[in-house]
């Protein structure tokens, strides 16, 4: 799941300086910097990570391994127009066009070692995380065959329970003082309690002002276009460890608070319609996919996706906790209820689907959860195909239609609210 | 007769619903163990029929209303079967979480079939550390708790009787797959219905049934020039496919088939704790797609195996959309190349009609092998 990138238009356009004290400006060089530290790391001959989204960054973070993310990497590459050029590399070497394209893309760059759409350092070590996913671990145990380097297994199972158990925090708790333990043998690094307690505190810093920054979607309208968070997420996968990160949050946090206060936004047009997002991106049509929601006036407010990745917590079992329920980790119901959640708060008038060619697990049972929430929020849903990072899956004119069908719907609620 | 005994086979192989139908008249109740493993012997100490859920080749219907195209269509055709009433009478489904799409069968399934209850087996991937094994009984723990509220008991001296039950049909199970590759002359197609039979029957009648084919199979003498050839793949019962593997003269002299011997390979320890000891044997299985191993060990026993029952070739058997078996595919080829062993790969799923591409390329492959 993961990562945030910018546009490619954004790329490729020159565009008047940002000013450096805006969160844009500050998050925006926190995520191009998370790419180069670890390059300027593994120059210097210090160890280099390749990390899982939703792997306890607290470890590398605390141990100072730098660390870089396959799936920030990916979407990228993706959103950069390079998906199906390396999707297709890994495919030559047998790699089914059925498996996440993420996969394929970082397969084919640890082939290729070089993709100037987005290059990373070359890993030591691999943290594997399957709280997002099954196939992260045969993806990362096929990297750590191909490049022939350590992986260490982080293993959070999907839970079927509402709660989570104590059964699974000792589970899980036993694997993160062993992951640390590995790795200081690895790499002959020291686990610090002072240091830990401070990348905690940077965490949950970074987190609470992300998920407040969020929450100001309870507005009408809406502060902020909600394709923003798409980007500003990639902070939050690759730094949220990190005390700047905390600062750039907060930051963005008080321009959305202003935004509200002066009537400000933005989602430069008039925001007729709000609405849930569910799925990952297309990074591929990131511009269409945006273009086709704004060009109606419609904003998407909210998604799961971005509120993924906040973590907070007052104590170690309640991290272990919040690790183990990550979107993708939950059951239907826990699921539901902090969607159903999300509408509520932020006033969502329709919820739109991303039925992901790349994602088994978020698609599987997808269609009867929104079911549910469609029901429960009494708003229409609509879904359509696509891919988080290989062009082929997507039809523009599919999206604009089943867009265009909610639209008409949203509208026909309104007036029938209105009289 | 060698052949009574694989008629037998055959007959409980092609009719789950009577099986199942058998047991339920004789009082017993009837709880489903999904793919691709379930703690079977705690199911059967607590006084139930565990009946393998695999699917079926059948149309799919009602279950696209919950599952995308893109997902196993063994998962989907579980499912199907489930809201088709094709299950009808079953107390419980066991669904272990060991893949992404196993996942979400197990969250649709509270919604889509209402009158078969959904008890979740939640497996570590950390299995081997002692905190693992602990994860896997408290998960068992949980297991037996959906048991007792249907009515069954849980008993440690019972599990233990349990236990022997299963670790003689792993042994009778092993014993057979290693005799087959001795024997041409038994087809593809009765070789599957020997493993697809195991789900649908008790162990104790099972093994006896083995046994006694065993038996009759001493005192026939093998026959038949084929090429033998080891199968990999999560499912290979499809009668077509079988059928193709005949027709090519393919002799299948071992199997890396989830569905059949991955379910045998590793049998119980003895301990003092019985349920503790369910749970080190799943610490100890090894060698699935579904089971964590950085060192990827399937990959290397697939070709030591391949030269040791003096296999020509090996096929992997995919099941479309199975990501587990994509990604070690790329692994076994590349095995495979540096070993010299040759390889080919079919792709088949339960919604399969035509399998003429199957055909071309196991015929292709037959003609490369027999050069």
């Amino acid at each position: 799941m993961a990562e945030e990138v910018k546009k490619p238009e954004e790329v490729k356009k020159p565009r008047k300086p940002l000013d450096p004290n805006s969160a844009k400006y500050k998050l925006g060089k926190i995520a191009s910097d998370a790419f180069a530290t670890a390059i300027e790391a593994k120059k210097e001959g210090r160890p280099v990570a390749w990390v899982s989204s939703n792997f306890p960054v607290e470890i590398p973070e605390t141990l100072g391994l730098a660390t870089a993310y396959p799936e920030n990497q990916a979407a990228g590459i993706a959103a950069r127009g390079a998906g199906e050029r390396m999707c297709e590399v890994a495919e030559a070497d047998g790699y089914s066009n059925d498996i996440c394209a993420y996969a394929r893309i970082s397969l084919a760059y640890a082939k290729l070692k070089e993709c100037p759409e987005q290059d990373v350092a070359m890993p030591d070590v691999l943290l594997c995380c399957n709280n997002i996913c099954n196939c992260m671990i045969k993806w990362y145990e096929n990297l750590s065959q191909e490049l022939g380097i350590p992986m260490i297994m982080l293993d959070i199972p999907f839970n079927p329970d509402y709660e989570v158990s104590d059964a699974e925090v000792a589970y899980v708790s036993g694997q993160f003082w062993d992951a640390v333990h590995q790795l200081e043998d690895l790499f002959g690094l020291k686990w610090d309690d002072d240091k830990f307690e401070k990348v905690t505190g940077f965490s949950c810093r970074a987190s609470r002002a992300w998920l407040e920054a969020t929450a100001q979607a309870k507005y009408t309208p809406s502060p902020f276009n909600g394709f923003d968070l798409l980007n500003h997420m990639a902070v939050m996968v690759t730094a949220r460890g990190k005390e700047e990160a905390g600062e750039a949050m907060e930051t963005l946090l008080k321009e959305y608070k202003e935004n509200h206060e002066k009537g400000e936004s933005t989602f430069r047009v008039e925001e007729k319609h709000r609405i849930m997002f569910e799925g990952i991106a297309c990074w591929p049509y990131l511009r269409a996919t945006s273009r086709g929601l704004k060009d109606r006036g419609i904003n998407m407010v909210t998604t799961i996706y971005a509120d993924a990745f906040g973590f907070d917590y007052n104590s170690f079992e309640e991290m272990i906790k919040a690790y183990c329920s990550v979107p993708n980790a939950i059951n239907l119901e826990k699921s539901r209820d902090k969607r159903v959640k999300l509408c509520k708060d932020n006033n969502v008038e329709g919820l739109l689907v991303h039925t992901n060619r790349s994602c088994k697990l978020w698609s599987g049972f997808m269609a009867e959860m929104s079911r549910q929430i469609g029901k429960e929020c009494n708003i229409p849903v609509t879904s359509f195909d696509g891919d988080q990072a290989d062009p082929r899956n997507f039809s523009e004119a599919q999206y604009d239609t089943r867009v265009q069908g909610l639209c008409e719907i949203m509208e026909s609620n309104k007036e029938a609210k209105e009289a | 007769m060698v052949q009574d005994v694989l008629k037998k086979f055959h007959e409980a192989a092609v009719s789950p619903r009577a099986q199942m139908d058998k047991y339920m008249s004789e009082g017993k109740k009837v709880v489903l163990t999904a793919p691709v493993y379930t703690p079977e012997e705690l199911i059967h100490s607590m006084g139930f029929v565990p009946m393998g859920a695999w699917g079926a080749d059948i149309e799919l219907n009602r279950s696209k209303e919950y599952f995308p195209a893109f997902l196993c269509s063994i998962v989907q055709s579980i499912l199907e079967l489930g809201i088709n009433g094709a299950y009808k009478g079953a107390s419980a489904i066991v669904i272990p979480s060991l893949c992404d799409t196993l996942k979400t069968l197990g969250e649709n399934w509270k919604y889509a079939v209402d009158d078969i209850k959904f008890i979740p087996m939640t497996y570590p991937q950390n299995r081997k550390p002692a905190y693992g094994i602990a994860f896997t009984k408290a998960g068992y723990e949980r297991v037996i708790r959906d048991l007792e509220a249907l009515g069954g008991k849980y008993d440690p001296a019972a599990l233990a009787e349990s236990i022997k039950v299963y670790n003689a049909h792993n042994a009778v199970m092993r014993r057979v797959d290693e005799v087959l590759a001795g024997h041409p002359e038994i087809t593809a197609a009765e070789r599957s219905d020997i493993f697809r039979s195991a789900f649908f029957m008790t162990k104790e009648e099972h093994t006896a049934l083995v046994e006694e084919f065993l038996d009759e199979l001493a005192k026939t003498e093998a026959s038949g020039e084929k090429l033998g050839i080891v199968v990999s793949g999560i499912l290979t019962d499809a009668p077509q496919l079988n059928k193709i593997f005949d027709e090519f003269g393919m002799h299948i002299v071992a199997d890396d088939v989830a569905a059949q011997s991955r379910q045998y390979r590793t049998d119980v320890p003895e301990g003092d704790d019985p349920l503790e000891a369910l749970a080190v044997k799943f610490a100890e299985m090894d060698n699935c797609s579904v089971l964590y191993n950085v060192k990827k060990p399937r990959v290397q026993w697939i070709v030591d195996t391949a030269k040791a029952r003096n296999a020509k070739g090996v096929v992997v058997v995919m099941t479309k959309f199975c990501d587990p078996e994509e990604f070690d595919y790329v692994m076994i080829k590349k095995a495979c190349e540096k070993a010299d062993l040759p390889l080919a790969l079919v792709e088949v799923d339960r919604q399969m009609v035509h399998f003429e591409q199957v055909r071309t390329n196991l015929e292709t492959f037959r003609d490369m092998l027999s050069m």
